[in-house]
């Protein structure tokens, strides 16, 4: 993204309420009429999409991107721990039960 | 509380080109790095909780579902773009700020509590919603995590608002003032932010 | 004048020679030995209490809320002795817990805070010893103390213990923000700003234990995933990090008004003064 600075937090923004509004259309896709059904995809995609706004938070709104290697590498593999943790427990959680 | 200790550029100092953009040009930690502890410390709690109630999800996936059909998506969207919103004006006033234009940021900050207190009216009217609905802590398994993990957000969300007080008064002030109290105040508020949009995803998204 | 003491002067440094000796020497001559008095006691109270709530008692982790009086009884039976004699060894070194109240206490009173930061802690702290621990020792002893007795009062006992130890957390929360504020106003920095930053999280923690009082079961419950297990590494890491935390502050203590010193200096000083050499 190489956009001019004054427009990157605006654009940021965007891209998050994007995703955001985008998840109403995720659940709709599987939802049927206020019923919820399981589905590990929506799951997936929608803890995926969690993590993809983590990290443009930690990124532009958190100013990593301007931050010494240490604290990028360091956000970024947060950013993984998260979804491992989360993928990891949920996927476990299925198994299991 | 008055250290100005940061590399790179004095924010606001004299002699600063005009025109130049309010981005800072060296590579530095935004704030203390001290307050990285805490961020990534809660991030860490958290993603604990949000995996405890994961994998537990799967246990009870006929409950929770039911139980999920019972919130609103659309209040939880809201109270996503409130905050995200937040974290925007949040982002304004750091770089105000920075490059001197000290009453831009206040009124930043001033938006940025005005947002989170929308939250927190929308956070109260769903519960109220949710209890009267018959819904509380204790109904079912679904509802004690819901009420839980939003419960300590909120709290998370209060302190918020100490430290965007913290940011005020740093401004205000004409001697003395720390851009890194304020850049430190504003990593604070975007973790609210963060924990807010994992706990979102898990709790009104996932199937 | 050496950096690690302003005040009297004291001899060159211990004779080199036999451990035992430059410990006798440390205690006779080093300024700073009721400090280190007072963090080895720390370190000494909380591998006891390690031991013996854990394995000898097994008071923690704790039991679960849900038990029937049967199987409360049939724990404490099966626990006798070692709630018995685990619970007596408590009692009597109880009193160490004041060293690190006074510890922690001195290092807000070296910040160039008011000393009314470290006053209220001492207070508050001492008297949180009462529910936080005494309370629980006693009451599971007085059930240990007769193995005949009616498993609804035994039941009663339990109850008593587990939420008088877990459920007065209140205490605690208010000692690390006073802690937190502490070492953030300070200016002689005392301790470094992420441990003001992690009591936050130490107190958060308090909050997350409150439940145990609703709860009889699930994640929340006294014993529960989230109350308990994840609290405790969240404890444990906190406890770690300001064991360490004050051991480097009395390394680097110089009995003055103003901002400690680095650790580099004092610590060539102490390791050239234990081995007996001039600097």
């Amino acid at each position: 993204m190489n956009a001019r600075p004054k427009s990157r937090p605006l654009i940021t923004w965007l891209i998050l309420s994007a995703i955001t509004l985008a998840y109403l259309a995720l659940d709709r896709s599987v939802d049927n009429h206020g019923t919820y059904r399981a589905s590990s995809v929506v799951t997936t995609i929608a803890i995926l999409l969690a993590l993809v706004k983590a990290r443009y938070i930690f990124r532009e709104f958190m100013q990593v991107r301007n931050a010494p290697a240490l604290l990028r590498r360091l956000t970024d593999l947060w950013v993984l721990l998260i979804g491992a943790a989360l993928l990891g427990s949920y996927f476990t959680g299925l198994a299991i039960h | 509380m008055t250290d100005i200790a940061q590399a790179g550029p004095q924010p606001g100092a004299a002699g600063r080109p005009p025109g130049e953009s309010a981005e800072r040009p060296a590579r530095a930690v935004p704030g203390q790095p001290d307050m990285w502890v805490l961020v990534l410390f809660e991030a860490l709690v958290f993603t604990a909780y949000l995996a405890v109630y994961l994998f537990h999800r799967s246990a009870h996936s006929e409950l929770f579902l039911r139980s999920q059909a019972d919130l609103s998506p659309w209040l939880g969207t809201l109270d996503t773009l409130l905050l995200l919103t937040s974290s925007l004006f949040m982002l304004r006033c750091v770089q105000a700020s920075r490059a001197g234009a000290f009453r831009a940021a206040m009124s930043q900050a001033f938006i940025t509590a005005l947002l989170g207190t929308a939250f927190l009216a929308s956070k109260i009217t769903e519960w109220a919603l949710l209890v009267h609905g018959g819904h509380g802590f204790t109904s079912n398994e679904f509802f004690t995590y819901y009420f839980f993990l939003t419960g300590i957000h909120l709290l998370h969300l209060l302190i918020g608002f100490i430290t965007i007080g913290v940011i005020i008064c740093q401004l205000r002030r004409r001697e003395r003032r720390s851009q890194e109290i304020v850049e430190t105040c504003a990593t604070y508020w975007h973790t609210v932010d963060l924990l807010w949009v994992l706990i979102f995803s898990l709790l009104y998204v996932v199937r | 004048m050496s950096t690690t003491a302003a005040g009297p002067a004291t001899p060159p440094g211990p004779p080199a020679g036999s451990r035992l000796g430059r410990v006798a020497w440390h205690w006779r001559n080093n300024p700073k030995r009721e400090l280190w008095f007072a963090w080895y006691t720390t370190v000494i109270f909380y591998n006891i209490f390690f031991i013996v709530f854990f394995p000898v008692t097994h008071a923690q982790p704790p039991p679960h809320p849900y038990w029937s009086d049967a199987q409360v009884a049939y724990w404490f039976n099966h626990n006798h002795d070692g709630l018995l004699i685990g619970l007596a060894i408590i009692f009597a070194i109880a009193g160490m817990t004041v060293a690190q109240n006074a510890l922690i206490a001195y290092s807000m009173r070296r910040m160039s805070v008011s000393r009314a930061f470290g006053y209220s802690y001492i207070v508050m702290y001492s008297l949180s010893a009462v529910p936080g621990l005494l309370l629980l020792c006693v009451v599971l002893s007085v059930g240990a103390m007769r193995p005949g007795r009616d498993p609804a009062q035994v039941h009663w006992l339990y109850d008593f213990a587990f939420l008088s130890y877990i459920g007065t957390m209140g205490i605690f929360l208010l000692g690390s923000l006073i802690w937190m504020l502490a070492i953030l106003l300070d200016k002689n920095r005392v301790l470094p700003k992420w441990f003001g930053y992690l009591n936050l999280c130490n107190a958060l923690t308090e909050v997350v234990v409150a439940p145990a009082w609703i709860f009889h079961q699930g994640v929340l419950d006294w014993n529960g995933l989230i109350s308990w297990w994840v609290n405790m590494v969240v404890f444990g890491v906190y406890t770690g990090a300001f064991i360490m935390l004050l051991r480097t502050m009395i390394q680097r203590e110089d009995f003055g008004d103003g901002p400690l010193p680095d650790l580099r200096k004092d610590d060539r000083a102490k390791a050239s003064a234990l081995a007996g050499t001039p600097r």
